[in-house]
This record gives structure tokens, C-alpha cells and sequence, in this order.
């Protein structure tokens, strides 16, 4: 910004005519150059004030530029946390259905062999350490099926298999755990059934399959045969199953459609 | 300008840019172990692609599972299509699922949320 020069003598001349009853002499001169300076000041004063407007408009621009692209990114991440979201609920849902492929059997939908073998051995462990814990396991293997299967086709197969396994679903209480063990077998595992309860559980399973809901008036009635036990704490889970195996060899022996217990 | 061919792997897409036809196909899962790495190539396909000329620009998706950086960076270059869309440029995305997945259709819509360009999504038949 121009100063003025020290050796400026307006000052004091304005200040000499201020300061004089009439007007000396060179007023009108002083006046002139006074209005000049002070027209100069005041283009100058415009300038800068249209300069820092300027700066004032540009820095406010800025601001809203940030405050945009701020905005926009805060938009952006919110769908992107959105959408990922959403896929970690398809990965979780694939997962359940995943586990529930794994440990179920499709055609009956009861848990399947490999679901059973992990709950018999928790179920063996655990009655190591409690001595209450004891447990028992039968088999039922549905007698005849393969002339089902032979005579109807195996559509029919499956569908005696979906019946039956509905009938001794719906005998079971809720801690009772029942599997498809293999073609036309089912496992169970009863938590807290001793050796006085299993033959009356095992005859409450059988009687629930000859009431099982009939497919077709000309199949026969599914019967079963029933081969039951109780796991011996500390032996491990195959030799109880081999004695429910081969109890359910005695009640196939025995005519079929009867309870065995070894 | 080249084009792309990048094998499928089971934690990256399948990725084939044809600058001839000005067709970009991905199909596949996406969680590669470095994003940046992987998608920038193709991002710099697009940018070459949008900056060279004035052709039609097509995309046929394919996608199923994208992690988060994944997500991130289909929204760079679907935030690409939109702006060369806005400037003129004929650009369309077509992203088809598996009708047995219908959640990938819902995701899909999500990120169609933004773009005015034409952006189809149907199962595939």
C-alpha cells in the first residue's frame, strides 16, 4: 500500500489553512491536491475490498467443494458397508444351509449318520464322567423293504422311508434324538433310559410305526424290528453299537415286528 | 490397446475386456487377497477405454460373492460408466444371476441404486 512520502508538506499546509480565519494564500492548490489523494484512497479502498471479496467467495467455494465430496464419500461408504452387509447375510445363510446338508438326511429329514455318530460320542464321553449319564441306543430296521422296493419301485421305497420315519419322529421326546442310519435302518440315542424303560420305549417306537400313515392301500403296512441297549460307561461307542446290532439280529430271528434287547 | 484375459480363481473373477467389441464379461467370486492389485488393471482398461474413443462401452456381469473391496471397487467403475454416461457416452451394464440365489439379484439392484445409465439385472435362463 503507498505511504505517504515523509517529506510530504500537504499535511501541514491543510493543517496552516485549518488553523487561518480567511483562507491564505495557495488553499485552493492544497484542496486540490487533497480530493486527488484522497479520490486515489479511495479507488484504492474498491480494489481491495473487491480483492478480499473475491478470496472471501473462492475460499467459501472451496468449502462447499469438501463439504460435497465429504458428502459423497460418507454416501458411497454407507452403501458400500450397505451391500457388504447384505452379502455376509447370503455367506451366513449358505453357511446354515450348508451345515444343515451336512447334517441331515434330505429324504427323511432326520439328522443323518454323521450328526448321530458325533452325538453318541458326546453323549459316551459324557456318561464317562457322570455317572448318571447312561444312555440308550437301539436300532429299527423297517422288515421286508426290499420287497417295497422290488414290488412298488423305489419312488414307493422312499416315500415307506419318509412315513416311517415321520411315525417314530413323532414318538420321540424331546431329548430323544433319532437318525437315518443307513437304507432302511434308523438309529436312536435315549439320554437317561436304563435297562428296566428300553424294551417299553423300544415297543412304544414299534407300535408307532404300525400306525405310520399308509402310502398306498396295496403296500403292506410297514412294520420294524428292534434291536435295543444300554451303553456301559467307559466302552466305547462301536461295541454298544455292535450289542444293538446284534439284538436287532434276535428280534429279526424272532419273526420281525418284535423288540429285542442284548 | 490390449485386451484382458484374466483366469478365474476360486477368490477372483473371471475377467475378458474386448476392446474390439467394447464388451467387459466378469463372472465369479470376489475376495482377492490384494484388491488394489487386481482390480486396477481393469480399472485402467475402462479409463483406457472411455479416453480413447467414442464407442459404446458394455458390461455383462456375472458376479456372485464380493467382499467389501470388491464392492468398493465395482463402485469406482460403476461411478466411471456414470460420468462417461453423463457426458454422452452410450455405456449399459446387463448383470445376470443364478435364479437360485436370489439374493444376488437384490444386490445387484443396491448398486444400480445411483446410475442413470441403462442397467439390467434378470436371472439367468
Amino acid at each position: 500500500m503507498p505511504q505517504c512520502p515523509p517529506e510530504d508538506s500537504l499535511e501541514p499546509r491543510i493543517e496552516a489553512i485549518l488553523a487561518a480565519d480567511a483562507p491564505p494564500e495557495g488553499w485552493k492548490e492544497a484542496l486540490g491536491t487533497l480530493f486527488e489523494r484522497y479520490l486515489d484512497q479511495q479507488r484504492l479502498l474498491d480494489r481491495l475490498t473487491h480483492i478480499a471479496d473475491r478470496f472471501q467467495a473462492a475460499e467459501r467455494e472451496r468449502s462447499q467443494g469438501y463439504l460435497a465430496s465429504y458428502e459423497k464419500k460418507v454416501r458411497q461408504l454407507e452403501k458400500i458397508v450397505r451391500i457388504s452387509d447384505q452379502y455376509q447375510t447370503m455367506l451366513h445363510q449358505l453357511k446354515e444351509r450348508l451345515e444343515h446338508a451336512s447334517n441331515y438326511d434330505s429324504l427323511t429329514g432326520l439328522p443323518n449318520r454323521r450328526y448321530m455318530t458325533m452325538r453318541l460320542d458326546e453323549a459316551a464321553s459324557r456318561a464317562t464322567r457322570k455317572p448318571d449319564g447312561g444312555f440308550a441306543v437301539m436300532i429299527a430296521d423297517i422288515d421286508h423293504f426290499k420287497d417295497v422296493n422290488d414290488n412298488f419301485g423305489h419312488a414307493a421305497g422312499d416315500q415307506l422311508l419318509q412315513a416311517v420315519a415321520r411315525a417314530l419322529e413323532l414318538s420321540l421326546r424331546e431329548y430323544d434324538l433319532c437318525a437315518r442310519w443307513g437304507g432302511e435302518e434308523f438309529l436312536f440315542l435315549f439320554p437317561a433310559c436304563d435297562a428296566t424303560s428300553a424294551p417299553v420305549v423300544a415297543e412304544r417306537l414299534r407300535q408307532a410305526v404300525i400306525g405310520a400313515q399308509r402310502i398306498r392301500d396295496e403296500i403292506p403296512a410297514p412294520t420294524v424290528s428292534i434291536g435295543f441297549t444300554i451303553h456301559r460307561p467307559g466302552e466305547p461307542v462301536d461295541t454298544t453299537l455292535l450289542r444293538a446290532d446284534q439284538a436287532l439280529y434276535k428280534a429279526k430271528d424272532a419273526g420281525r415286528n418284535c423288540v429285542a434287547g442284548e | 490397446m490390449n485386451n484382458l484375459d484374466i483366469a478365474q480363481t476360486p477368490s477372483t473373477p473371471m475377467v475378458r475386456a474386448d476392446n474390439e467389441q467394447g464388451r467387459v464379461f466378469m463372472a465369479g467370486d470376489s475376495y482377492p487377497e490384494n484388491p488394489f492389485e487386481f482390480f486396477q488393471p481393469i480399472i485402467d482398461w475402462i479409463d483406457d477405454f472411455l479416453k480413447n474413443d467414442d464407442r459404446p462401452l458394455t458390461f455383462d456381469l456375472e458376479l456372485i460373492y464380493l467382499n467389501t473391496s470388491s464392492i468398493r471397487a465395482m463402485m469406482d467403475i460403476f461411478d466411471r460408466l456414470e460420468e462417461s454416461h453423463q457426458g454422452g457416452r452410450p455405456v449399459s451394464v446387463a448383470w445376470s444371476y443364478d435364479p437360485d440365489n436370489e439374493r444376488v439379484g437384490e444386490l445387484a439392484e443396491e448398486f444400480k441404486e445411483d446410475c442413470t445409465f441403462p442397467f439390467t439385472i434378470a436371472p439367468r435362463s
